[in-house]
């Protein structure tokens, strides 16, 4: 009992560990056994299509900043236009991702019922595969 | 259900709590990239050299700052009114159960068949085997089929209570004189745990849901057992 409350207790403070980064600020969360969370709320790990809209937006970003910047050389202004970029290379490219896990789920679900329906129906009257009309014979000739 | 120290949802038993999490994932990302936006916002107006005291209107920033957050909430508020009506929908249930709350504990009736009802009392601490879950057990849970569309109306026999199981995305309030109903179909096997989710009394935090999701031919053993016991 005790060597059971000593490792739900150890789980209790694993999970609740988390580190600072160097600035001071909490930007990031981490915690054991648990995702990578931005801003302590987007668990960017586990919530899908977050990482890749991420990281697409830090690239669309960087582009976007660095193309403008090397058009013009102002600095604050391609710093405004980057992160423009950040913004809406995350939203396109979440969007995206989530549009099309979201026709994949459908047809998951379509395939999963059809499969069901086939079990279900195989061999009785409203088999769709059963040739109507074909005689069975009723015994020897 | 949840581990110690969660924060976030559980998994999914149900397809309409996939749904939900789905949704929650959506308006998160939002919500991120709003927050994302501000710091921005706060980081430039600290840093910057500019200020102009005589600025008293400008058209162009006005127009963005209303119709984008317009577009924020459409984008917001169109998959939630659609999982709201979906939440409505009754499809042609296989099994009603009607859940009753007492003080404090459940009790469910299961009348499409035969005559069965049972009550669901939370096993107290001292009671629990090794493996059992503090303040979550039942001495009886609701079984039910897998994947099979379940209507369940709840109501109450004294005071408000509240049928919750997180995993199913379910809560509905147990009103005295009243009965609501909901809905779900449990996409896997297993056991899921829930909580009473309105004050009802000294003992409001001691009446836990149990609900054991089993295949069909075990469903008709257990009604058979309970049948023969009653």
């Amino acid at each position: 009992m005790a060597e059971q409350e000593e490792e739900t207790k150890n789980k209790v403070s694993a999970s609740k560990k988390f580190t600072v980064s160097n600035r001071g600020a909490v930007f990031a969360v981490f915690q054991s056994e648990k995702g990578f969370k931005l801003l302590g709320i987007l668990d960017v790990q586990n919530t899908l299509c977050a990482r890749d809209a991420i990281l697409h937006g830090a690239g669309g970003s960087v582009t976007a900043g660095l193309l403008h910047f090397l058009v013009t050389s102002r600095v604050r202004r391609s710093c405004h236009v980057g992160f423009a970029g950040f913004m809406l290379t995350t939203l396109g490219s979440w969007f995206y991702c989530r549009l099309n896990n979201a026709k994949l789920r459908v047809q998951q679900r379509m395939i999963q019922d059809g499969i069901k329906n086939k079990i279900v129906y195989e061999g009785t009257v409203l088999d769709p595969t059963q040739k109507h009309g074909v005689q069975t014979p009723s015994g020897p000739s | 259900m949840a581990h110690p120290a969660q924060v976030g949802f559980q998994d999914a038993t149900s397809p309409l709590m996939e749904e939900l999490l789905y949704f929650h994932d959506h308006a998160l990302m939002i919500v991120f990239l709003i927050s994302v936006m501000v710091l921005y916002i706060i980081v430039c107006m600290i840093t910057t050299n500019l200020s102009d005291k005589l600025i008293l209107d400008s058209q162009e920033i006005e127009t963005i700052w209303t119709v984008l957050p317009a577009i924020t909430l459409i984008l917001i508020a169109l998959p939630s009114l659609r999982i709201l009506y979906l939440m409505d929908e009754i499809n042609d249930p296989h099994l009603t159960i009607k859940a009753m709350g007492h003080q404090w504990y459940w009790s469910y009736e299961y009348t499409d068949y035969e005559d069965l009802g049972f009550d669901s009392y939370m096993i107290p601490t001292q009671d629990l085997t090794p493996g059992q879950f503090r303040l979550l057990e039942a001495d009886h849970r609701m079984v039910i089929p897998v994947e099979s569309p379940i209507r369940v109306l709840i109501s109450a026999e004294d005071v408000l209570h509240s049928w919750a199981v997180p995993t199913l995305g379910i809560k509905m309030d147990a009103v005295p004189g009243r009965l609501n109903q909901t809905a779900f179909i449990a996409a896997r096997p297993g056991v899921f745990y829930g909580q009473c989710s309105e004050i009802c009394g000294a003992n409001h935090s001691f009446m836990p849901i149990v609900i054991e999701a089993v295949p069909l031919n075990h469903f008709e053993s257990w009604t058979a057992l309970m049948l023969e016991e009653a």
